[in-house]
């Protein structure tokens, strides 16, 4: 587990590791099929961590604020409340502080995590996604069926120097829960936006036939076999009419 | 040219396995007040759930009373997406969403409870377009294949009833 993470700047700690073990998280991807050398391994930027984290805080800070204002008149009930009452109030209070603590801890761990076991990986034909630690999720998709490539980026984004890429195949719906759905692969907070796009851009020169619709080279002719057996047919007929022709 | 040969593992495809049901038990549980109708529900997808690979594609069929089938061919595929939450993976299951190019935005066939996910998931990147540089493609030709068979086999017939007309006439003509 060891060499899990992609970035080798970003150690797990004891606990991540046993929590990586217990939710049976599979090792790093392989590659797609393609020439070895091909293979490029891209990963989330440091930035992306950054980022991430910033949006933990904000919604740790949003639950917060949330959780005070419930705790507030629960606070001010237990002054003027009946022993039942209070004890009722105390449980509440606790329960309430106990979940935010629990959710708070589980969604930084989650959020570390996703940013460190995310896998970009290019070859010369396809393209793998990997990402997810609760729910993995790992797409593989050919170049031959990318319709098109778009760049991304918000207002803190931009200040962070991530973007994110997105590879689109052909297909409606698109974005689905944690932009992990359908027809789309995405290179979540990436901080070489425009190389990895020049790379799947120069490699997709190759696919001049990349969406939809049949390649050539799929429907090699098979006249050869076909005419060759139609004119052996074709042979059998006038030698039986010959034979129908010669009179007894 | 003849169609790939399909792997044995993967023609050996027919139903989900066991750990599946397993799961969906849970997903029932998980369901709470939905528990009697979900576990009826997921109990017949389970029973009745076949899968068939052939050359050219994927034949995935579940349901009695609402009965589904959906076939697709693995050129059409966009792409292929593996999934798996953690109950899943205690379970040793994951799931294959293949995607082509219509208009929803889940997945067209998602392929459920298969324990060698990864051969599967290889299997069908294999079979895709564009998997393959030009000239390693082997196009499933199994039409054209058996159109030639059938000319051969027309062929053979003629050839059979020219050799009864001659062996008549000769016949008659060595009673003549």
């Amino acid at each position: 587990m060891a060499a899990l993470s992609t970035d080798p700047d970003f150690h797990l700690n004891a606990f991540e590791r046993w929590l990586l073990g217990a939710l049976n998280v599979p090792e790093a991807p392989q590659p797609p099929d393609g020439s070895p050398d091909s293979i490029r391994v891209f990963r989330a930027g440091r930035n992306y961590y950054l980022w991430s984290i910033l949006i933990w805080a904000v919604g740790a800070l949003g639950a917060g604020v949330a959780a005070v204002s419930v705790s507030l008149p629960l606070v001010l009930a237990i002054r003027r409340a009946s022993q039942w009452g209070e004890i009722a109030a105390v449980a509440a209070l606790v329960l309430i502080w106990s979940a935010y603590v629990v959710i708070a801890g589980v969604t930084f761990v989650s959020r570390r995590l996703n940013y460190g076991l995310r896998w970009y990986i290019v070859t010369d034909r396809s393209l793998r996604i990997r990402s997810g630690i609760f729910a993995m999720s790992e797409l593989t998709m050919t170049y031959s069926n990318v319709q098109e490539i778009r760049i991304s980026s918000g207002p803190l984004q931009l200040l962070l120097g991530i973007a994110d890429v997105e590879v689109q195949a052909a297909g409606g719906g698109g974005q689905r829960e944690h932009g992990g759905g359908g027809h789309v692969g995405r290179f979540s907070g990436v901080a070489h936006a425009n190389e990895i796009r020049e790379l799947i851009v120069d490699r997709l020169r190759h696919y001049r036939d990349s969406g939809l619709g049949d390649t050539k080279h799929v429907v090699t002719p098979p006249e050869v076999g076909d005419l060759a057996a139609a004119k052996a047919v074709l042979e059998e007929a006038v030698a039986l009419r010959a034979a129908l022709a010669t009179p007894p | 040219m003849s169609p790939e040969p399909l792997p044995a593992h993967i023609a050996a495809i027919e139903r989900p396995s066991p750990p599946l049901w397993t799961y969906y038990v849970l997903q029932a549980i998980a369901s709470t007040v939905a528990f009697p109708v979900t576990i009826v529900l997921l109990y017949f997808r389970y029973h009745t759930m076949r899968y068939r690979f052939d050359a050219e594609g994927i034949h995935m069929r579940w349901g009695i009373l609402m009965r589904r089938e959906v076939m697709l061919n693995y050129s059409r595929i966009q792409d292929i997406q593996l999934r798996a939450n953690f109950v899943e993976r205690w379970l040793g299951l994951a799931r294959i969403e293949i995607q082509t190019a219509s208009g929803s935005a889940g997945a067209q066939m998602t392929l459920e409870g298969l324990l060698n996910f990864v051969e599967v998931r290889d299997f069908l990147y294999s079979r895709m377009r564009g998997a393959r540089h030009v000239g390693e493609t082997s196009p499933a030709m199994g039409s054209n294949e058996s159109l030639a068979g059938v000319l051969t086999d027309v062929a053979r017939e003629l050839r059979a009833i020219r050799q009864l007309i001659e062996a008549r006439g000769s016949h008659g003509r060595t009673e003549h």
